[in-house]
């Protein structure tokens, strides 16, 4: 570490927020922890005090809030700002501000441009086409006329016929839009007139913007990642290889993430899995390179069942499932890489010190999440005193967890109900499911709402998706 | 009984001296009211002969010292005869000047609003053996000698909506207009129609109004004034006054009073005197064509001679605006020359038909606007040399050949052209379609053509769409950044309580968000220089008229040094920017008023900016942009210097338009009074910045004035939407298309893209 040691003002909660706290102390860093009085409970408190004692430990209102969040920076004495995932990590305006007030913080994650300009799916997608980076066919940019759309929505049908999808289907968003907000999908060319004005007008009610974007709508695809990391300048960037993370909730919420993305290995494809994966992290690295990317970050893609590849989009920032790409790296043949700590040690200004020729990856790693929620009731969240959170330590399991295992937890209303992440490794994939299933059916989990109802947690949704894993 | 009669008679004068002169009245007053109760008192041991004998000198002694005062009237003495109760007011003219009359439009307190008085007048007139009655309308603000109903001639919006109703009926019927101002100033009350839009459109309307307008003023407070007072000929009562605002309203800014507190009498008289206000001023200034000579305190209800003489000066006027426009009047103009001082026996000779032919209504619309051009040239500094004032006379005359030329004379082909050429190419389309369509797909059944290649659909499909555009960033940049953006600070938005709001980071705020908050869509005021780079696309080299400085032409106290504060501040010299500029490829003209100087007020300098600015667009054919980053109002200081820029700039927008012309206003932080109710309030179409506020008066005010606490957000924004003041309320964020996609849609039918 340099001379001049930061102290990180940790801007989250809950297992991420335990995480940043064990890498600062791993790296030597002091830090400061930030709780809501409705939080006091999580796990990330109490390990706070541990670590950092009671001067480590602010009360503040809301997270949501960069200006009580940066007063307690400046009275913490604070000289870098971690905003974990969530809250702010994908706020280009919180990172340069950050680093544009009359007492900067090292905002740790990439700079802010990059955060705006790869955070932003119509950019990136046309920074992507611009270095031959395949994406979802369709349009790059908003698009206001309505002739042009229903020349493109009909190109887009007649590719998909041509492909051999049995019925087409073309997504119509508004460009503006966000969060699942104003976007339709399309089955028939006939319908599409009234749903493009739909849209449109729907976008310029709500985001005062006409412009709207057609795509092709994919189904059955894999969503697979690449994870990147790159040192401050942005001039060297290494892979720490490939998720897959197409075991979601209904909501779209990943449930279940394994890494490596395919195993050509042990599972038949249809296609050239290895080379799919190949071309993913080439891609990634190229566009990393292009853009100057200065931080860990994710490249999300979906795979089609006949094996093509899209740049879907860009987090830029850590990502939950970091772990489970960490316990398969191995450096200069050694385990115990920690993707949190690296991401701290490089946006604070360190070099990478290694390259990709260090890298190697070895086994299966599968991250279960475990989650209050009701996978019955739509993956309703539930929310409840947790009574009793206990498993069986295993030398190939790793559990982050907020929840404390000695106390009994109330889930807090205001965020996901999230328990714990569990991710464990295997010298293949069977391996590493039968450890999965054995993990999760030894899991001790109880509580009970506050009318007396049942605990509901996804652990049988788990059991269930497990033993397809990476079947496609 | 005679004598009883006279005696109240003089009980009355000397309470009117009391009233008007007060303490100031002095020994005058103390030596009227001792000989009048000494006659009382001795009065029954005097015989009858005896007693007219001393009444007589009474009187002669009331007359002599009435007129002792009537030599040291101040201009604040002047503003309490006006509005003395016993004052002339219109009806007591149409009662005696006028030979028969029939009120229209409402009566006495069952009128839409008794403060605003139409009546069809005549005056007979002989003509050798034959009779002849000259219809006039006659229109104007009614006081009523303290009726209450009549509101002090404070006229609502729909007071001046039936003037003008009536000034339309009179333009149909071909008689001229006569009106009167007797009024403290317009009813300050937003509604539909509001205060100020409706005197804009009145003002809108007398621009153009095709029948001889003769205004004669005795109270002119300000806008409420200008609301029927666009006339022709302009005659004023000697003792009246007319103003840009009431000496205590003056006086109250003067000394920065707060709400509901007096200004001391000495400063409202100081005000006065500053302001220039009376009869002799205006005449100087050129604003009133004639002072109307009145009885040495005023006339009152019974000054008959003054009443015969107004008669006289009524007429002659409108035969001298009739006569200016109208052929065949050889002796008749001669005689009207001889007659300047208005024998009685030379006007009744003069006998002129009031009625004018279609040509003489256009001349006579011609030399209104000649005689409105020309005023109020003294109150500014043009800093211009000569000879670039003539370099831009003869640039304006190119323009304007140029114009002529390119859009009218060879547009016009050109236009006919391209429409016998697309009603061909709609003929020929038909055709080809009938005859093609079964050809070519005959062909293509043949030839069995293949569908488009799989490669070349994928590759047609996730190419860049438009690679010259390069990598399109989320949010624009703005190219010019708010000063206030680099201040590490955060901002509260007055809205937090409401709408829960988070604290704005100063440059995110007056950077990125362009001042408008990103949770409630507040608007925050940004400098003018903001939206003249943003907006605008101002560039200084494309300024003009830059030299035209605001001066101190009433040599008001203590105003020359502010003046230069200002000028020193803003690096202006007046409150007006002018500019041409080109909106994505469209060519417009903008003036801007900005807030910074002078709180935007609008004096001659302002005036004149936006006249010339005007012309410009209409000899170039562009549209013409007055974008109001603030405006207070007609500036007090320049008294009616400033007053009269309301019908000047009207008039240069009734050309403007009538010339078809786009003419389009936007509001921003707050715009009140003058402009708002002339040349601004005047637009046919009216868009505002979210957040500020249109109005005609302020709210302290209108609590002044009307005793009425106005709601919270009375003047805002959607208000004035809701009130079809405005015609939409729009994002700062997206003013630049907002406005373009106005220039492209709205107005104009002569402009040199269309």
């Amino acid at each position: 570490m340099p001379a001049n040691k930061h102290k990180v003002l940790i801007a989250n909660r809950g297992e991420i927020a335990t995480r940043i706290i064990r890498a600062c102390c791993g790296l030597g860093l002091d830090f400061v922890s930030l709780a809501t009085a409705g939080d006091l409970a999580s796990g990330h408190v109490s390990l706070a005090r541990e670590l950092g004692g009671e001067k480590a430990l602010y009360r503040i209102e809301s997270y949501h809030d960069a200006n009580e969040i940066l007063s307690v920076a400046d009275a913490a004495g604070a000289t870098a700002v971690h905003p974990g995932y969530g809250f702010f990590a994908e706020d280009y305006r919180f990172a340069r501000r950050t680093a544009a007030r009359d007492r900067p913080l090292t905002f740790i994650g990439p700079s802010w441009w990059a955060i705006r300009d790869l955070g932003d799916k119509i950019s990136t997608k046309r920074i992507a086409r611009s270095l031959g980076v395949p994406t979802v066919p369709g349009s790059d940019r908003p698009v206001y006329d309505e002739l042009e759309a229903e020349e493109l929505a009909r190109a887009l049908f007649a590719f998909q016929d041509e492909q051999g999808v049995e019925s087409g289907c073309v997504l119509v968003k508004a460009s503006a839009g966000g969060g699942g907000m104003g976007i339709e999908e399309v089955w028939n060319m006939d319908r599409f007139r009234s749903v493009f004005r739909r849209v449109r007008n729907y976008a310029k009610r709500h985001f005062n913007d006409e412009g709207v974007l057609i795509e092709q709508r994919i189904l059955d695809f894999n969503h697979l990642e690449v994870q990147i990391v790159s040192e401050r300048g942005g001039r060297n960037h290494v892979h720490f290889g490939t998720r897959n993370c197409s075991i979601q909730s209904l909501g779209r919420q990943k449930r279940i993430e394994v890494a490596p993305g395919f195993v050509p290995g042990e599972i038949g494809y249809y296609f050239d899995a290895a080379g799919v994966l190949e071309a993913i992290t080439r891609n990634s690295l190229a566009m990393a390179a292009e853009v100057g990317y200065d931080s860990v970050g994710t490249w999300e893609w979906i795979v089609t069942p006949k094996g093509e590849p899209f740049l879907m989009e860009v987090n830029t920032r850590i990502q939950v499932e970091n772990g489970v790409s960490a316990a398969i790296a191995r450096l200069r043949g050694e385990p115990g890489v920690d993707l949190v700590s690296e991401h701290i040690r490089l946006a604070l200004g360190e070099p990478l010190g290694y390259s990709q020729q260090d890298l190697s990856f070895e086994g299966v790693g599968v991250e279960y999440r475990i989650v209050a929620e009701d996978p019955r009731e739509r993956f309703a969240p539930w929310a409840g005193r947790i009574e009793r959170f206990q498993w069986a330590e295993r030398p190939w399991l790793t559990v982050h967890s907020h929840v404390p295992r000695d106390a009994a937890y109330d889930i807090p209303m205001d965020f996901d109900p999230n328990l714990a992440l569990a991710i464990v490794w295997g010298e293949n994939l069977a391996q590493a499911k039968e450890r999965g299933k054995s993990f999760l059916n030894e899991l001790v989990l109880e509580g009970a709402a506050a009318g007396g109802g049942e605990m509901r947690s996804n652990i049988g949704f788990l059991l269930e998706k497990n033993q397809n894993i990476l079947e496609f | 009984m005679d004598i009883d009669k006279r005696l109240r008679e003089l009980a009355a004068r000397l309470a009117y001296v009391n009233d008007v002169f007060g303490p100031k009245g002095g020994a005058n007053h103390r030596l009227m009211n001792s000989r009048l109760g000494e006659f009382l008192d001795r009065r029954s041991a005097m015989d009858p002969d005896e007693q007219l004998r001393r009444l007589i000198q009474l009187e002669d002694l009331f007359a002599f010292l009435e007129k002792k005062l009537a030599a040291e009237l101040t201009p604040m003495d002047l503003v309490r005869i006006v509005r003395h109760p016993q004052r002339v007011c219109l009806k007591d003219i149409l009662e005696n000047v006028y030979d028969n009359y029939t009120e229209i439009g409402g009566k006495d307190e069952f009128s839409i609003d008794p403060s605003m008085l139409i009546a069809r007048a005549y005056f007979t007139r002989r003509v050798g053996e034959r009779v002849v009655n000259q219809s006039v309308m006659v229109i104007g603000q009614e006081k009523g000698h303290g009726e209450e109903f009549r509101n002090g001639g404070s006229v609502k919006p729909w007071g001046n909506a039936k003037a003008l109703h009536y000034m339309r009926v009179a333009e149909t019927e071909n008689i001229p207009v006569h009106s009167f101002v007797f009024t403290p100033g317009a009813y300050p009350i937003e509604d539909y129609p509001g205060a100020a839009q409706q005197i804009a459109r009145n003002l809108y309307e007398m621009a153009a109004l095709k029948v001889p307008v003769i205004c004669v003023v005795s109270e002119g407070g300000s806008g409420g004034a200008e609301a029927v007072a666009l006339a022709d000929k302009r005659l004023m009562l000697s003792h009246g006054y007319y103003s840009v605002i009431s000496p205590e309203g003056a006086a109250a800014i003067e000394a920065g009073l707060r709400l509901g507190q007096k200004a001391p009498p000495a400063l409202a008289d100081k005000c006065a005197r500053l302001l220039k206000i009376t009869a002799a001023d205006n005449l100087r200034f050129g604003y009133v064509d004639r002072i109307v000579p009145e009885p040495a305190l005023g006339a009152r209800v019974q000054d008959y001679d003054f009443f015969k003489l107004l008669r006289g000066e009524l007429i002659m006027a409108t035969n001298e605006v009739v006569g200016a426009v109208k052929g065949m009047k050889l002796f008749r103009a001669l005689a009207m020359r001889r007659g300047a001082n208005r024998e009685a026996f030379e006007v009744e000779n003069i006998f002129m038909r009031w009625t004018l032919n279609a040509k003489a209504r256009e001349r006579l619309v011609l030399r209104r606007r000649r005689k409105y051009r020309a005023m109020s040239r003294k109150a500014r500094l043009d800093g211009r040399s000569v000879l670039r004032r003539a370099w831009m006379a003869v640039q304006g005359a190119v323009w304007g050949i140029n114009s002529f030329f390119r859009h009218d004379l060879l547009g016009k082909h050109r236009r006919r052209m391209q429409r016998v050429m697309e009603e061909i190419g709609a003929e020929a389309h038909l055709v080809r379609e009938r005859v093609g369509r079964p050809v070519r797909s005959f062909l293509d059944r043949v030839s069995g053509r293949e569908r488009l290649a799989s490669d070349e659909a994928r590759q047609r499909l996730t190419r860049l769409s438009r690679p010259e555009e390069g990598l399109c960033r989320p949010e624009g940049e703005w190219a010019y950044l708010s000063p206030k953006s680099r201040e590490d600070r955060t901002v509260t938005c007055p809205n937090a309580e409401t709408h829960g709001c988070r604290d704005l980071w100063a440059p995110d705020l007056y950077g990125e968000f362009a001042g408008v908050c990103d949770c409630c869509g507040h608007h925050f005021p940004m400098e003018y220089e903001w939206y003249l780079h943003n907006v605008f696309n101002y560039s200084p080299s494309r300024e003009f008229n830059s030299e035209i400085e605001s001066v101190n032409p009433l040599s008001y106290e203590g105003f020359g040094l502010k003046l230069e504060q200002a000028k020193k501040n803003s690096g202006r010299k007046s409150a007006c920017v002018t500019f041409e500029t080109e909106m994505q490829d469209v060519k417009a003209v903008v003036a801007v008023l900005t807030a910074t100087f002078r709180g935007g007020t609008v004096g001659a300098a302002e005036g004149e900016k936006f006249i010339l600015a005007a012309e410009r667009a209409m000899s170039k054919r562009f549209p013409l942009i007055a974008y109001v980053h603030g405006t207070a109002g007609i500036r007090i200081h320049e008294g009616t210097h400033g007053v009269i820029q309301m019908p000047r700039c009207v008039m240069a927008v009734r050309r403007y338009i009538d010339a078809g012309g786009l003419y389009l206003v936007l509001y921003d932080t707050n715009s009140y009074a003058g402009p708002v109710a002339s040349f601004l309030g005047c637009s046919p179409y009216q868009f505002a910045v979210r957040s500020s506020n249109i109005g005609f008066a302020g709210p302290g005010v209108i609590l002044e004035t009307t005793g009425l606490e106005t709601p919270p957000h009375y003047q805002g924004a959607y208000q004035a939407l809701a009130r079809g003041h405005i015609h939409g309320v729009w994002d700062r964020r997206e003013i630049g298309r907002n406005l373009y996609q106005a220039l492209m849609t709205m107005g104009g039918r002569n402009l040199y893209y269309r």
